[in-house]
């Protein structure tokens, strides 16, 4: 892992300005991290041709890309620390915890195996007290249930036949926790005339960059770059529903990789809204929507905003006649993946979210609107809105309109 | 499609989107990270790094009579925003207030956040610095204060917050500590025995660095100078300021709950132009390029600090548009719907680099009545 090729040069750039550091949520909640200046652009300067450091505190860096977000010089802060994790990894080893939590995909296809067995166990206290003591994994986290008619199950078109043709990768989350996510997804494109197939497909590999498993996140970066690229070169648009996967194909694996096959790949990839939006622009999208009377919050995932691609669920769903939709302005959720399933940070994470569920209380709305499955998981946590992916109303809206 | 793209997220780039959004505008801003609020103090001047009064400021920036006339407005309309968003603004223009630096210099200001209280001309000051925060040196402060102030008696007290860290903490880390009340509490335990022990008498003002409290600016303000009996202030320095960061935080958040469309981290790297107007812009976000569509810009990218304006060795160019500029960064032909506002207008517009706030304030809110104007004429909110 220490003699990985490294392809991002942009951290010359830092001025030390310590935009970063103010903006990142972890820096602003624990004097435990380094902080991403610190283990980002100061520790490469300091490594570069001499002795490798192993930090340990780097743990707590969630990948969340703030820093990235916040650096008036463009560098890309995250993708050091990535492989400050991957180096503390290598170094100091990986806990089983770890290990597990980085394979959602291996959890997720044994979870929804024995879905009822798996959901109820995960609800019992002496069960959780167990994996508390053994796993380090906090009893009083909320998990998110498995399904047994998983994504994968019921859905594997492999061709399409209309005009318009889209790739879709689903993603751990829609596929073991929420399959109707993809599926409103699919209805969706099926309303606008559009085919979805569904090309092989391993985990985006996100979960393992941030417990510095990066060798093993990169080897499915190939395999799902190969897979997709295959349908890309045939016409077909990359089209994701989870804002950290679609991330990762944006700019993770070009940044990890540098290949000239993941930059091709990124230029073909769109959020799921997105898309749509495109649509609209070009005065190709359905609108026959029904009027809802609703009015919903909107929380934004920190891989959103990272995207640099405005706010296009809002965009989509103000389409619906009466529908009323505010951002919530709140910043980082805490769960962050599989950070928050941890012991040792889950504090952290419930103070990182607290203001979050503050944010969500104060607009009041009927129901919360996110993308991201993990954000989820924490707004059903701290909050006691109902939460939902703009898909699920979307194609509701269609439905209704039919 | 927006009516209205705003480049850069500095305070200039931050108005211009609250403001634009309020007026039923469609909004986004586009920007490369945080603007530079982040390093700024928070406060407004007139001239930066001048003690010219409102006159002196009317001449440097060519302001003619009518524009002068719609400056309080400007000054009341940022006050009234910054007290619905609690972070209330005081101060008056023509009633600048001494102010003292993180570096024990003297400043005069003109806008100030509620943390921030006046020096005294006479009297007794007590400086206090943490052994945690290596950029706020209070014996120094005391020195350079003494030297500028003769008239003033001071003192340095440095404490501890009890809390640490293996990076360098910052004035901001402090803020955060310090919006705790114990660690408030354990803070003037150690101010008051080292008072009793070293003889310090009741002073007029007590001077912390931007470090009192983020979220709960209030109670920590209120619990220091009640327990302490005597006002307090922010003293703003080094970077990050808290002073600063409150407006930044505070001006993002109502900006995206007002629903202005947030491109974060992307670079404009050119435009498209049809005649005399700007169509789109070209931004760059990780691996991809997009056309951001519009029916009027706000070029709010700052000057040479700021980064909107580049020296190179042939002249100042403008870095986001690629447009061409005269000697002091101005457009040269300013397409109709482009509107430059404050740094960003040249480097005329600037003193030691920044335009000291109040500029800035000004700018943005002429450039919205413009583009209200134009809307009245002509209908620029989209159906």
């Amino acid at each position: 892992m220490r003699n990985l090729p490294f392809f991002e040069d942009t951290f010359d750039k830092c001025l030390k300005c310590n935009a970063c550091v103010a903006s990142c949520p972890v820096a602003n909640t624990t004097l435990e991290f380094g902080g991403p200046k610190h283990l980002g652009p100061e520790l490469k300067r300091l490594m570069d041709n001499q002795t490798i450091i192993d930090d340990k505190s780097i743990e707590y860096c969630t990948l969340c890309t703030t820093c990235d977000m916040s650096c008036p010089e463009g560098v890309h802060v995250s993708t050091l620390t990535a492989y400050a994790k991957a180096i503390h990894a290598d170094m100091s080893g990986t806990k089983f915890r770890d290990w597990v939590l980085s394979n959602a995909e291996m959890v997720g296809k044994l979870a929804s195996s024995f879905a009822p067995i798996t959901n109820l166990a995960m609800g019992m206290k002496p069960v959780r007290k167990v994996m508390e003591w053994v796993m380090d994994i906090p009893s009083e986290r909320q998990f998110p249930k498995y399904r047994f008619k998983n994504f994968n199950r019921i859905y594997k078109k492999k061709e399409a036949q209309t005009e318009r043709k889209v790739a879709y990768f689903a993603g751990c989350s829609a596929t073991y926790n929420a399959p109707e996510v993809a599926m409103s997804f699919i209805k969706v494109m099926e309303y606008n005339g559009i085919d979805v197939v569904k090309p092989d497909q391993k985990c985006c590999g996100v979960p393992m960059f941030a417990n510095g498993k990066m060798k093993q996140g990169l080897k499915n970066a190939n395999d799902n770059i190969n897979s997709f690229l295959a349908y890309t070169r045939q016409g077909y648009d990359v089209v994701l529903t989870c804002t950290s996967c679609t991330m990762a194909f944006k700019k993770e694996y070009v940044s990890y990789l540098g290949t000239e096959e993941a930059k091709e790949l990124a230029s073909h990839v769109y959020d799921a809204d997105e898309y749509l939006r495109i649509l609209k622009e070009n005065d190709e999208l359905n609108m026959e929507l029904a009027p809802m009377k609703e009015r919903a919050g909107y929380y934004a995932p920190c891989h959103m905003k990272a995207q640099g691609i405005g706010n296009p669920a809002m965009d989509i769903l103000e389409l619906i006649p009466g529908y009323e939709i505010q951002d919530v302005g709140a910043g980082c959720c805490g769960q962050c993946g599989t950070f928050g399933f941890k012991t040792e940070k889950y504090d952290v994470s419930m103070k990182i979210g607290r203001p979050m569920a503050e944010a969500v209380k104060e607009v009041n709305a009927n129901y919360t609107v996110t993308e991201c499955g993990m954000c989820k998981n924490q707004l059903d946590q701290l909050t006691d809105k109902p939460v939902k992916h703009p898909m699920q109303i979307l194609a509701d809206a269609y439905e209704r309109a039919n | 499609m927006y009516d209205v793209v705003v480049v850069g997220q500095g305070l200039s780039g931050m108005l211009a989107a609250i403001w634009a959004k309020e007026q039923g505008f469609s909004t986004a801003l586009t920007a490369t990270g945080t603007g530079k609020i982040m390093q700024s103090t928070g406060v407004m001047d007139l001239i930066p790094g001048s003690s010219g009064g409102l006159e002196d400021w009317v001449h440097f920036f060519q302001i003619d009579g009518f524009r002068k006339s719609q400056l309080s407005e400007a000054i009341d309309q940022f006050k009234a925003l910054t007290n619905k968003l609690n972070y209330s603004y005081k101060g008056e223009l023509d009633h600048p207030i001494s102010i003292v630096t993180g570096s024990g210099h003297t400043k005069k200001t003109f806008l100030y956040p509620e943390t921030i209280s006046p020096l005294p001309d006479k009297g007794h000051v007590v400086i206090i610095g943490f052994e945690e925060i290596v950029d706020f040196q209070p014996t120094y402060v005391m020195k350079n204060l003494k030297r500028s102030c003769p008239a003033l008696s001071v003192d340095a007290i440095k404490i501890q917050l009890g809390e640490h860290s293996q990076r360098t903490m910052s004035q901001l880390d402090a803020a955060r500590l310090l919006d705790q009340k114990e660690i408030r509490s354990h803070c003037i335990k150690q101010i008051k025995e080292q008072m009793t022990n070293r003889n310090i008498s009741q002073p007029n003002l007590f001077v912390f660095p931007a470090s009192l409290g983020v979220e709960n600016w209030k109670e920590t303000t209120g619990q220091f100078s009640v327990e302490l009996k005597a006002p307090v202030t922010e003293a703003p320095g080094m970077p990050p300021n808290t002073t600063a960061i409150r407006l930044n935080e505070k001006l993002k958040k109502e900006a995206v709950k007002l629903g202005v469309r947030f491109y974060a981290d992307t670079t404009v790297v050119g435009c498209e132009l049809e005649g005399d107007e700007v169509k789109s812009l070209k931004i760059k976000t990780s691996n991809q390029m997009t056309d951001l569509c519009g029916k009027h810009f706000i070029l709010a990218t700052g000057g040479i600090l700021g980064g909107g304006l580049q020296v190179t060795s042939s002249g100042i160019k403008e870095t986001a548009l690629g447009l061409e500029t005269d000697r002091t960064g101005a457009l040269l032909h300013c397409p109709v719907n482009l509107y430059p506002v404050g740094a960003s207008m040249g480097t005329q517009m600037t003193l030691n680099g920044i335009t000291g706030g109040v500029f800035t304030i000004f700018s943005i809110r002429e450039m919205i009545g413009k583009m209200d104007q134009k809307q009245m004429l002509g209908g620029i909110v989209s159906a």
